[in-house]
């Protein structure tokens, strides 16, 4: 490994070093020291996120953790960063949830000298300029208007459905906020966000790989010359309940139609009733694997689209990536149904394919075949949701939200080996009503849908390709499933006045 | 960096292997063996003890590029997905369920040059992997039914992508910037012909017959393994699969002698795109002008370009600034792409992009600013080879574009050769207005 010169750590060498052991986890440190790792991971978690948005100003707390990870320090012009930056080949970036918003980098070893108070000063000296605020506000703005209204029809369909299932509650807008609110935020604002929410006190410092343990101290000292204080953060979401199934169509000129279904849960990571619906869920639906039960019946049976998952933890970028991302841990997480897009004269009969594949596994249950197999297949499976250091560092971010002791994939292992049956089949009916559903769905000629839905038309399906008898039967079934939806529970959105 | 050797036995009977170690000139932090089989079949074996993980990748040699015959563009692609259908021996179900028991991430992409099927997977089930990977490239068996049903999943994947105004551009921009090589279409392929697929039964087993074959193909292991054992497996495996590939012609393009332009129209809002492609060199690791060339997209267009502070921090005229000067087997697109906040910019913009190319034909980058993008080509590299499966997914491209992994030594010493009169010289060769293609691509309202 390259040497690495510390001059000023050196300076401040604390009692730690002298003593030779690295600096415990404590309330605000989450240490994961690795000596032979070049690459150093950062993550600086600020107890905040979109729920903390004011009312009317939706976006702030996206658009403050941009105002310091993508603009000028009172250190240096954002240009000026960006050539420091230039060589190192890194950057620092942030991510905000509804909950969570946490400064990221990974840095080579090598340039962690040069790269360290340039991460410092964005987070304890962010210039806050007018500048830098317009561009990133005009951003934030084209990517609700250009880019999630109509670049990403799948992404579309599932921040529709987030919105409509969270209506009335701080989680429902897009943490990137709305188009009409982020007009009206101003630097003033994002002033008043910074000096409420980045505190000494609502900052948990997580850091991993080939550090020296001068750094941690650097690090805390640093961060402790921001303000006192721990602010309280806003109560616990309270969704509305659902009541039979309730429909938000996007009715846009689009090529294929999205359709994304949900309820929410309030089984968090450590309750007990956790591990049995993540056995359901992986079985059911796990993220983009051929695995899933809902993959095999709509994609590889019916060729109906290119996949369909499930989830009980909030999943974001879906589209892209194959494996969970961390920092969005939640106090209210959602059970949510995600079929990749269909042929519009195919969406009815998705739409009843997926319900009655649910409603069959909630009135069946899973059997001990498929529960056992699901066990070996996470047992072993798990162990790709957190490979890197960086990975493994925001996973036990998560756990310190969910006050969950240990490594997290480690008692998840351990957990799930020991789930019975009955307890899987118990929490699917005590958590999953297929009939109570909110579903969001953006497509063509949305009236016309609707009015399909509301006299339960039946909705044969023509293939294009010759299909096996058992595939047949089933369809026969599926073509007129009932799914008894009533008028007033549809509402119509043009795209253009999605998260107005 | 590992400095100390440790042998490694060669099995007897078989082509000679080579084994590599690092030094610290040298740019991959760690040693492998690469060797090949009788039969043809090329491995590389890269042990990173630790973690109780492995990746395992199979590149095949093909991909959109081979696509010559009329009507099956995206078929490469498609292909892969029937790989995933199973085989003689391990019938689709069955071939699941072991990769479920495994607990295995198993997935496949397919690029304009080559396939790669990957899976992660604890070590201990290695025997496991070597006998269902060997097996499906040796034995693939599906009927006509699974075959037409795969078929509509790719056009759901297609669907999927069509939103994405991006994906509209690039399709525009090859298909106008080509005239007769097979990079003309993108990956996915043309609509018309994937919904054609269905009735390309017979085609597809003549497909795999040409181009499933072992000299065709590189198996690229890294992670926790014993190489030793890998050596042995690979050798049962796949020793007994017939040889057999036969290039396809692929139509050499012409040269281009004049600026070419295309209008798109997306149906629904965008942001304004403008992309300026010129026609790239085929990836030749030990060319100081072709490693020049690739150079000059980071230095000209990338995120500490003075083009990029211009227009996306000063004036705030352009949202996203996208540069891919990639590598590839034939002469690719090295393309600029700018999402231009309002439509009216767009001819602002171009120029703009035709001054920074005017002038890096004229004037040689300041050494300082040289050394700055060397050092920055070299960080980036490093910093994705953190784990097995980022080293797989990394060192595949080069796998499947020249066969093996010392075109990345070679290029990165050709990187570090490069002068600033090097650098001009390659604009002059290859930025020149007769070699590229404008493609502008606006929203309908």
């Amino acid at each position: 490994m390259s040497s690495y010169v510390r001059p000023l750590a050196k300076m401040i060498l604390s009692a730690i070093l002298l003593a030779g052991c690295t600096p415990p986890a404590s309330e605000h440190l989450i240490p994961f020291p690795d000596k032979d790792d070049p690459i150093v991971s950062l993550r600086l978690w600020i107890k905040t996120g979109s729920q903390c948005d004011p009312t009317g100003r939706e976006g702030l707390a996206a658009l403050t953790a941009a105002m310091l990870t993508r603009a000028s320090t009172k250190v240096h012009s954002y240009s000026e960063i960006l050539d420091l930056l230039y060589p190192m080949a890194t950057s620092y970036q942030a991510t905000v949830d509804k909950e969570m918003t946490v400064i990221t980098a990974r840095v080579h070893v090598d340039n962690l000298e040069e790269f360290y108070p340039l991460l410092i000063n964005a987070v304890l000296h962010p210039a806050l300029l007018e500048d830098d605020f317009r561009r990133i506000r005009t951003d934030m703005i084209n990517a609700i208007e250009k880019g999630l209204r109509y670049s990403d029809d799948e992404e579309l369909g599932k921040a529709a459905l987030h919105t409509f299932v969270f209506e009335d509650t701080p989680y429902a807008h897009p943490v990137v906020g709305r188009v009409a609110s982020l007009k009206k935020i101003t630097v003033d604002d994002v002033r008043s966000f910074y000096k409420r929410w980045y505190t000494g006190d609502n900052i948990v410092i997580g850091i991993a790989g080939g550090y020296d343990d001068a750094l941690i101290e650097r690090l805390q000292l640093d961060i402790a010359k921001l303000p006192v204080g721990a602010p309280t953060p806003p109560g616990m979401p309270a969704p509305n309940e659902i009541q039979g199934l309730q429909f938000l169509l996007v009715e846009k000129d689009c090529k294929a139609t999205s359709i994304s279904m949900g309820v929410p849960i309030d089984v968090l990571r450590g309750q007990d009733d956790f591990w049995p619906l993540f056995l359901f869920n992986s079985w059911f639906g796990e993220h983009r694997n051929s695995s899933s039960h809902l993959y095999q019946v709509l994609r590889e049976a019916q060729g109906m689209n290119y996949g369909a998952y499930s989830y009980i933890e909030f999943f974001p970028n879906g589209g892209h990536t194959h494996m969970p991302t961390p920092n969005h841990a939640r106090r209210q997480q959602l059970f949510e149904i995600w079929l990749r897009p269909v042929r519009h004269e195919h969406r009815h009969f998705a739409l009843r394919a997926a319900l009655r594949e649910l409603q069959m596994a909630v009135d069946s249950g899973m059997t001990q075949e498929q529960l056992d197999l699901t066990k070996r297949f996470l047992d072993k499976y798990v162990r790709h949701y957190a490979k890197t250091a960086f990975d493994r560092l925001g996973y036990a971010m998560d756990s310190r939200f969910y006050g969950l002791r240990g490594d997290y994939l480690d008692v998840l292992r351990k957990r799930l080996r020991r789930v019975s049956l009955d307890e899987v089949n118990t929490a699917i009916r005590t958590y999953l009503q297929p009939a109570n559903l909110k579903i969001a769905v953006v497509t063509k000629g949305a009236r016309a849908f609707a009015d399909s839905l509301v006299t339960d038309a039946p909705s044969p399906v023509i293939y294009d390709a010759p299909k096996s008898v058992k595939v047949i039967e089933d369809d026969a079934f599926i073509q007129v499933y009932p799914l008894a939806v009533r008028r007033e529970n549809i509402r119509i959105v043009p795209v253009g006045q999605m998260f107005r | 960096m590992v400095t100390v050797l440790i042998p490694l036995l060669i099995a007897a009977g078989l082509a000679v292997g080579r084994m590599h170690a690092t030094s610290a000139e040298e740019i991959l932090p760690f040693r492998f063996t690469e060797y090949r089989l009788e039969n043809g079949l090329r491995v590389i074996l890269i042990p990173r003890p630790g973690g109780g993980l492995m990746t395992y990748y199979s590149i095949v040699r093909t991909g959109s590029r081979d696509e010559v015959e009329e009507g099956t563009t995206g078929f490469a692609h498609f292909f892969e997905h029937m790989m995933f259908r199973g085989s003689k021996n391990f019938p689709a179900a069955r071939y699941d369920s072991m990769i479920t028991t495994m607990g295995a991430n198993a997935n496949a992409y397919t690029t304009d040059d080559y396939t790669a099927y990957h899976l992660s997977f604890a070590s201990e089930d290695l025997e496991t992997v070597v006998m269902l990977e060997s097996d499906r490239f040796q034995f693939l068996a599906y009927d006509e039914e699974a075959f037409q049903t795969e078929a509509a999943a790719v056009y759901g994947e297609y669907r999927k992508g069509r939103s994405d105004p991006w994906e509209s551009l690039s399709e525009a921009l090859h298909r106008t910037a080509y005239d007769q090589h097979t990079y003309r279409h993108t990956t996915i392929g043309f609509e018309a012909d994937i919904k054609t697929m269905p009735g390309l039964f017979e085609y597809s087993k003549e497909f795999y017959q040409r181009h499933y074959r072992p000299e065709n193909t590189v198996l690229l292991l890294t992670g926790d393994f014993d190489p030793e054992e890998a050596r042995s497996l690979i050798d049962t495996y796949y020793g007994s699969w017939p040889s057999g590939y036969v290039e396809p012609a692929i139509p050499a393009e012409p040269e281009q002698r004049q600026r070419r332009r295309v209008d798109v129209t997306y149906d629904g809002q965008t942001q304004p795109l403008l992309a300026v492609a010129w026609m790239g060199e085929a990836l030749k690791p030990s060319s100081k002008r072709m490693a020049a060339g690739h150079m000059l997209g980071e230095w000209l267009f990338g995120e500490g370009s003075a083009l990029y502070k211009k227009l996306v921090l000063k004036e705030q005229k352009v949202r996203h600034l996208a540069v891919d000067f990639g590598l590839n087997r034939d002469p690719g697109l090295w393309s600029v792409m700018a999402s231009v906040k309002d439509k009216r910019d767009i001819r602002y913009v171009l120029s703009e992009i035709e001054k920074t190319v005017a002038l890096s034909i004229q004037t040689a980058p300041a050494k300082e600013d040289l050394t700055r993008l060397k050092r920055r080509l070299r960080y980036s590299f490093l910093m994705e080879l953190d784990t097995p499966d980022h080293i797989a997914a990394n060192l595949a491209r080069y796998a499947g574009i020249t066969g093996g992994i010392d075109a990345v030594e070679q290029l990165f010493a050709c990187y570090a050769d490069v002068t600033a009169t090097d650098l001009r010289d390659a604009a002059s060769a290859l930025l020149g207005k007769e070699r590229s293609t404008i493609a502008v691509l606006t929203g309908r309202r």
